[in-house]
């Protein structure tokens, strides 16, 4: 788990260099490393964390003379529009429900006076719960 | 006829949904109302599987051996499809729900600022608020919902998110969409699936608000609802601003007394066990 989680971490790092690279010609693997200045990083393991990305479609490459040169697929804001949407378009409306659980999805601003309404109900109410365990521990003290 | 006890059953038990989401008081004890939901589910499935063996099984004056035969050999082609259907639904169901994930975590994974092992926060001025369940499970913030929500609210989300995957409830979910999408369309009801959505929504609920209290959650329900009702979010799938509604309201609602719950604990072994009995029943007479 700790490696992987830290091979998560290392994709996320290269992916934005890539995406910090404004000349927008590609980086090569050793350019890619020598950015990577924080971490002590084989030459292979770039290799390796590049031609992940390429297989997850993320990034593209191109041969320039011996080597390769990768490009960010996408931007980063078009990555980030895509998480923030629900999974996969060829899921169904009950399967994406099931696939991810979003806490609140859908609202019609019509009905926001509906949900003030009934939260106005629970304000003045107060933490119920909360009050209770305040007695609670007042008696038995 | 015996067969067509069971018949009746799974008609009945296929009725009952339209029943049950009319219950709203069920809400109230989420668990039991989802045991009930769940054992009436199975009931129907199971009554529809029996229907062959049964037919088949049933000794019975008939006008001819040809109509016997004729009659076990639907009976069996049924239970047949039935089951069928629900596995290979079932698998494929399960196997795109998987897929999405994984495919959607690795997004996260690369978009999201790493925040902890399993908390992802998405570069956007949306907010929003999810989890992925499964093997692997993330919980996906939004940098908006960061600035937008004050601590206490904050930590009531993440506590309803850690709730969804500390007790699988994606399992539920997955186990009524495969009924649901195995059903046939003129007989199932997409209110059923709202309700369990919603079921599954209000025991989370109750987790974060053992946590942080209604008040915190609720404020961060209402703030997220603006929020996203004023930036169009995610059109689609889920609870809906009815559900919003609905969610607060129960906040104020106090846990069920156990008698409460015991006795829709009953109801859910009852519907497990009385079409069997009645079958058993209508066999010894």
């Amino acid at each position: 788990m700790p490696k992987n989680a830290s091979l998560g971490g290392l994709e996320r790092a290269v992916m934005d260099i890539l995406w910090a690279d404004e000349a927008g010609d590609g980086l090569s693997v050793r350019e890619v490393l020598d950015r990577l200045t924080d971490r002590d990083l084989a030459y292979t393991t770039v290799m390796t964390v590049l031609s992940r990305l390429e297989t997850k479609g993320v990034t593209t490459r191109e041969k320039h003379g011996r080597s390769w040169r990768y490009h960010p697929s996408s931007t980063r804001e078009s990555l980030t529009a895509e998480a923030m949407r629900s999974p996969l378009d060829d899921l169904s409306g009950e399967e994406r429900q099931a696939a991810i659980l979003h806490f609140l999805t859908e609202a019609s601003p019509d009905d926001l006076a509906a949900v003030r309404e009934a939260m106005a109900a629970v304000e003045t109410k107060g933490d119920r719960s909360r009050r209770r365990r305040g007695r609670g521990e007042d008696s038995a003290g | 006829m015996i067969a067509g006890l069971l018949l009746l059953c799974a008609a009945a038990l296929l009725g009952a949904p339209h029943l049950l989401v009319r219950l709203e008081g069920m809400r109230h004890s989420p668990r039991a109302a989802l045991v009930v939901w769940q054992a009436l589910s199975l009931s129907a499935v199971l009554c529809l599987l029996a229907v062959g063996p049964v037919a088949l099984i049933q000794p019975r004056p008939w006008p001819s051996p040809a109509a016997q035969l004729a009659v076990a050999v639907i009976a069996a082609f049924a239970s047949v499809a039935v089951l069928l259907r629900l596995l290979m639904n079932g698998h494929h169901v399960g196997r795109r729900i998987r897929a999405a994930r994984s495919e959607h975590r690795d997004l996260v994974d690369l978009v999201g600022r790493h925040e902890g092992a399993r908390t992802r926060v998405l570069p956007s001025h949306r907010p929003g608020a999810y989890c992925l369940p499964g093997a692997g499970p993330r919980v996906v913030l939004t940098e908006a919902t960061l600035a937008a929500l004050p601590e206490d609210q904050l930590a009531a989300v993440v506590a309803h998110e850690e709730a969804h995957l500390r007790e699988r409830h994606d399992l539920i979910l997955e186990f009524f969409t495969v009924l649901h999408t195995s059903t046939p369309r003129l007989l199932r009801t997409d209110t059923a699936l709202r309700e369990v959505a919603l079921l599954v929504e209000v025991l989370a609920d109750r987790a974060a608000r053992e946590e942080v209290g209604e008040v915190a959650l609720g404020r961060a329900i209402v703030a997220l609802a603006e929020a996203a009702g004023l930036a169009d979010l995610t059109p689609g799938a889920g609870a809906g601003a009815g559900a919003a509604v609905a969610r607060i309201r129960l906040l104020a609602v106090d846990d069920p007394t156990p008698v409460r719950s015991l006795a829709l604990y009953t109801v859910g072994v009852a519907v497990l066990v009385l079409p069997p009995a009645l079958t058993a029943l209508a066999a010894a007479s």
